[in-house]
């Protein structure tokens, strides 16, 4: 049995640059963070003849064609796994959180196929692979953020080079700024989940139109990093709050009614500035508040998700981290 | 005798002006995501840097957590390569010196873990032998090397060397203790407001 774990992320600004369509053409960047929640994939064979695969669903199938969960089915396919394979998913949060938590799964189901194989990969290749299968294998229309995230973790500047490399630049901060920082932010779900496609699929089709935009959203990220190095949160905030602003205007459903509602709410309660993660459409909120009104905030967005009806909202708590994608148990007994 | 003394104090204290301070910070943050996910740090060295990697592991065990030692927050798993003097003249008798660390290593090795090689030339066999292992296992390597920083630093993850003429071991060797010990108050900072933190959750 083997149980690989690879975390969820939180993208501060440059979300977007990542699509192919722009970075081939002007470098990409994008500043995020893994944080303490993360997707756990746990393999096991030798039991069954079938292929067995548990998440929100369970499958019992034959034949790998007939696999209906689309990155299961193109992991054992592109590894040419056999049946007599059980693959189950754990994750922290549910999907659709805008925490990048599709590809979290990805790279952790890759890390996990080598392993059953006797390979040990590094996280290079682990993000690379990932890209790979949910971008040219499965056609998903997303970027390559979130697989480098987690399969590398930390707080990163990843920048998407115009030849279809990619580098991550580590952003160190001490404990405290980290705790700081962590401190004066507040992660919302929202209730809503949504899949990434529809908005991206929009957002692609615009890249032109839209370039000068994106291009500011790369340059953006070395600002970010001035300003969270400089400890300057209600810098960031703002820098968050603009490239909110920004994003709306690239592809239409990236932001509804609810959405704006609850932003409005926290910044009356005094929230510096915030944005939506993810795509759009739903996912988590993201502030930055001064920490003597943080309870407000709460208690304001909690009522005014009441008076929308939205059912599943709540405050996520949640760290900063140093780890990516993990082998967490492996019962093989190779050295 | 007091120009010898000033001499040597600013031979130290010129590298100690100049530390590699984004190799250190990156050093610091593979120890946190390898206590994130409950791996082992292996520290080790030949003669000198082996005492270092000695003392260095319980500082790491004990002296991390002596603010704290009451508390249940999880801890650190130092292990100084080899862990037993009998293992040394095991595996250099019987196999050769080469091996006396990448022999126990292998032991051990796992992927949540790292290392921690300290060598002044950064060339020694047994070193590199045990760098490569982990190299191989994609476990990454924290290289405290001196001099012009040799193979351990072109194999290291986060590359610490204090740049030196060749052969100028005592003050590479003075600098590298205080680098370890910069470690240990890092972290030993850095477990106090953890438990600080969780005492007003």
């Amino acid at each position: 049995m083997i149980i690989t774990r690879a975390p969820l992320r939180i993208s501060f600004v440059g979300g977007g640059t990542d699509i192919k369509e722009f970075y081939s053409r002007y470098p990409g960047r994008v500043l995020s963070t893994s944080i303490d929640k993360f997707v756990y994939i746990v393999s096991h064979s030798g039991y069954s003849d079938s292929f067995i695969l548990k998440y929100s669903q369970t499958e019992v199938v034959e034949n790998v064609q007939d696999i209906s969960h689309d990155r299961f089915k193109a992991g054992l396919v592109s590894h040419g796994i056999e049946k007599g394979i059980e693959l189950a998913s754990f994750s922290d949060l549910s999907s659709g959180t805008g925490l990048g938590s599709s590809s979290s799964f990805t790279v952790a189901l890759v890390k996990s196929l080598h392993a059953l194989k006797g390979k040990k990969i590094n996280k290079e290749t682990a993000a690379r692979e990932s890209c790979e299968l949910e971008i040219d294998t499965l056609g998903h229309p997303i970027g390559k953020q979130d697989q480098y995230a987690s399969a590398y973790g930390g707080l990163n500047v990843i920048t998407f080079n115009t030849d279809n490399t990619v580098t991550v630049d580590p952003v160190h901060l001490d404990y405290k700024l980290r705790a700081s920082f962590e401190n004066h932010m507040m992660l919302f779900f929202t209730g809503i989940t949504r899949s990434a496609n529809t908005v991206l699929d929009d957002q692609k089709t615009k890249i032109d139109d839209n370039f000068e935009t994106y291009k500011k959203m790369s340059d953006s990220v070395i600002l970010f990093k001035e300003k969270l190095l400089a400890a300057d949160f209600k810098g960031l905030a703002d820098m968050l709050h603009e490239g909110w602003v920004m994003k709306k205007t690239l592809a239409k459903n990236i932001t509804n009614s609810n959405m704006d509602v609850l932003y409005e709410a926290a910044i009356v309660s005094g929230a510096w500035g915030g944005k939506l993660l993810g795509a759009g459409g739903g996912g988590c909120l993201l502030f930055m508040a001064p920490l003597e009104k943080q309870n407000d905030i709460q208690i304001s967005l909690e009522q005014k998700a009441k008076e929308l009806s939205l059912g599943g909202f709540k405050r996520v708590k949640f760290g900063m981290t140093s780890s990516g994608v993990d082998i967490l148990f492996n019962t093989s007994n190779t050295l | 005798m007091e120009k010898y003394i000033d001499d040597f104090a600013d031979a130290v204290i010129t590298q100690m002006k100049t530390l590699p301070k984004d190799e250190i910070a990156k050093a610091i943050s593979i120890i946190e995501s390898v206590y994130e996910r409950d791996g082992r740090i292996y520290v080790f060295g030949n003669g000198g840097s082996m005492a270092m990697a000695t003392h260095w592991v319980s500082d790491f065990n004990k002296t991390v957590f002596s603010h704290n030692l009451d508390s249940k927050i999880k801890r650190f798993q130092a292990i100084r390569l080899p862990s037993t003097e009998s293992e040394i003249t095991a595996w250099a008798n019987d196999v050769g010196f080469d091996m006396i660390f990448a022999g126990p290593l292998q032991n051990y090795i796992q992927e949540a873990d790292c290392l921690i090689a300290i060598s002044s030339s950064g060339n020694s066999p047994n070193i590199i032998k045990a760098v490569e292992l982990a190299k191989s296992h994609h476990v990454p390597v924290i290289g405290i090397s001196g001099f012009s920083g040799g193979k351990l630093n072109e194999l290291a993850d986060a590359k610490i060397v204090v740049k030196t003429e060749p052969g100028a071991y005592t003050v590479v060797e003075s600098v590298h203790n205080a680098i370890l010990h910069l470690l240990t108050s890092y972290f030993q900072d850095y477990f106090d407001y953890i438990v600080e933190k969780k005492k007003n959750d």
